[in-house]
């Protein structure tokens, strides 16, 4: 199977270098420390990555790169580096469909039969490191859309926080260029967006209605205690940047954060494995997420 | 074997009688005897004498090896030569989708055979990494029974032809399983249909028990935990897109699944096993699968 693996694994074209078993080397650290994963398939973009590093560091080769980025005086400035030209260009509007489809045709149900029981017609989000709004503006212009249909009658607050307030400043602002709009359909555009300078949109009023933007520090033990009664939280591509025990004590945050039945979205690559096993794994179709249960109901869904 | 097919004889009578089903090709239980087998146990000749069974065979893996995927320098030119750029693995691959594809005339086949050959490999080689992972000790065993256990789609796409039409229209339309829209609407499963199709084939008992059981753990016999790698390999194929052509819009938490306890039972590594990275890599599967059906079949 080796060979037929090399010739038919990747879309995107390799050349010899990436095939570089210390890519590997590179891959399972960069696991183990920060809980982000690169598939097969997906290797090419953690040697691009590497490799962007590697010339700004000046270093000739990814053996050398290796050495670098696991010796001690330089190993924890390098990995945050590495992780910014990782995750560089991720965000934009609209970023995961199969996300989005699943809150429509799987969630959303779910919470509206759960929550409508006990009389609430209010949903919860929290965006955790909402960078510069993207999350939280998709967040509320695609339940908008809903509102008209599945969530008649139903209202909705988003809680965006991060710890840069100049990301905040910027994420209130909501103006988007092309390329963070590049997922956006031309019926999003006309409906939620305003024209503004040159090839700018800005998000329109009754879109951001929904949004409460505020500086939060997730170690912050104190504030976080506040994120109560949350139906959905979102934390993409954020507690990479964490060790693990301040990454176990902030997913304890959520946990707690959230009413069950109640999920919990990490980006596409992360995941919590040995970090919360009170969160459970759950298979959604093209994505996957994690689901705070009601406690009692595990085994309950039967697939 | 505890069928509930007998409790059906009206199915088994149907199935039997159904002319379009011959007994098993001529190439297919030497051939699954060497998919059971380790690739180093296998002879060149073995091989070599199975694709020669027919005709159409050697021309279509030539066309195989010498495409695009495959970047030969020089065009393969012989059996021999294409056999070495394929692979054993593939060339196996190859006949079961030729012998097991020929039976349904092209416009029996209710499900895209494209598909549904996707869904099959695309299982089969979800549970021989998901059995390596979890060290179960016949890792190619696990592979023919995630390549052969939806056989009973095949049956009841020729059987029932029309029906069946309607209920993957049904399906699909409201992302519902398969098998709960084909018991609403038929009465029965492709499960119960397809395992009378694998016994009158002969095939080995294990897979026969994975066709029959595969949607229904709880009802499982106990002590083939083949059963529930299947299940699980089949629900992972579903969540990510190598499905039956549709979403299934449903959270499905396999640690909370009763075949992740049966099978916790067989084999104790399944407890710490990192599924959020498992589903990652097998995203890399699923490319290699959907090029390599494509591959299969593109028009000549």
């Amino acid at each position: 199977m080796a060979t037929e693996t090399q010739s038919l694994a990747a879309s995107p074209p390799k050349d010899a270098d990436e095939r570089d078993p210390v890519y590997l080397k590179i891959r399972d650290l960069v696991y183990q420390a920060c809980g982000i994963y690169h598939s097969e398939e997906k290797l090419y973009l953690l040697a691009g990555a590497c490799k962007r590093r590697m010339v700004h560091t000046k270093v000739k080769d990814p053996r050398q790169y290796l050495d670098f980025i696991t010796k001690p005086s330089t190993r924890a400035l390098e990995l945050r580096e590495l992780l910014n030209e990782i995750t560089i260009g991720e965000t934009c509007l609209f970023r995961s469909q199969p996300q989005l489809n699943s809150l429509q045709n799987v969630i959303l149900p779910e919470l509206i039969a759960t929550r409508g029981k006990i009389g609430l017609r209010k949903l919860r989000i929290w965006s955790a490191g909402c960078s510069t709004g993207e999350e939280p503006h998709t967040l509320s212009m695609f339940l908008l859309e809903q509102s008209e249909k599945l969530l008649k009658g139903w209202n909705f607050e988003i809680s965006a926080t991060d710890l840069n307030d100049r990301s905040i400043e910027t994420a209130k602002a909501g103006l988007y260029g092309p390329y963070a709009l590049r997922n956006t359909t031309d019926l999003y555009k006309r409906k939620y967006f305003n024209s503004a300078e040159g090839d700018k949109l800005q998000v329109k009023d009754e879109v951001r209605a929904h949004i409460t933007f505020s500086r939060l520090n997730l170690t912050d033990d104190t504030k976080m205690l506040f994120m109560k009664g949350m139906d959905l939280i979102f934390c993409c591509n954020v507690l990479i940047y964490f060790d693990i025990a301040s990454k176990r004590k902030v997913v304890q945050h959520f946990f707690s954060g959230l009413q069950a039945p109640g999920y919990f979205f990490l980006g596409h690559a992360e995941s919590l494995y040995q970090v919360s096993d009170q969160f459970r794994l759950v298979h959604l179709p093209g994505t996957t997420t994690y689901l705070k249960a009601v406690p009692g109901s595990e085994g309950a869904r039967k697939p | 074997m505890t069928t509930t097919t007998s409790a059906n004889p009206e199915l088994r009578k149907r199935v039997q009688k159904l002319r379009s089903l011959p007994s098993s090709p001529a190439v297919l239980l030497p051939l699954i005897d060497l998919l059971r087998r380790p690739p180093d146990e296998i002879e060149l000749s073995q091989v070599v004498q199975l694709v020669s069974y027919e005709k159409t065979i050697a021309a279509q893996l030539l066309r195989i090896a010498n495409s695009p995927l495959y970047a030969r320098a020089r065009p393969a030119e012989s059996i021999q030569s294409a056999i070495f750029t394929l692979g054993i693995q593939r060339i196996e691959d190859i006949l079961l989708a030729n012998c097991v594809g020929n039976l349904v005339p092209q416009d029996k086949w209710v499900i895209n055979p494209t598909i549904f050959w996707r869904h099959s490999f695309g299982c089969a080689l979800v549970c021989r990494e998901f059995a390596e992972r979890i060290e179960f000790y016949d890792p190619d065993k696990a592979y023919l029974a995630g390549l052969l256990h939806d056989l009973g789609i095949i049956v009841n796409s020729l059987a029932y032809t029309e029906e069946y039409r309607a209920v993957l229209a049904a399906a699909a339309q409201d992302g519902r399983p398969l098998d709960e829209q084909e018991k609403e609407t038929l009465g029965f499963t492709h499960c119960e249909s397809g395992v009378i199709l694998g016994q009158t084939w002969q095939l080995p008992d294990a897979v026969c028990e994975v066709i029959e059981w595969h949607h229904d753990i709880e009802h499982a016999p106990s002590g083939n935990p083949l059963i529930a790698i299947t299940h699980l390999g089949d629900l992972l194929c579903r969540a990510r897109g190598l499905g039956y052509g549709y979403d299934e819009w449903r959270a499905i938490d396999l640690a909370a699944d009763p075949a992740w306890t049966d099978l916790s039972r067989h084999c104790p590594k399944l407890g710490s096993i990192d599924l959020a990275r498992f589903t990652l890599d097998l995203d890399a599967c699923i490319v290699r699968v959907t090029g390599m059906v494509d591959t299969i079949f593109s028009p000549h």
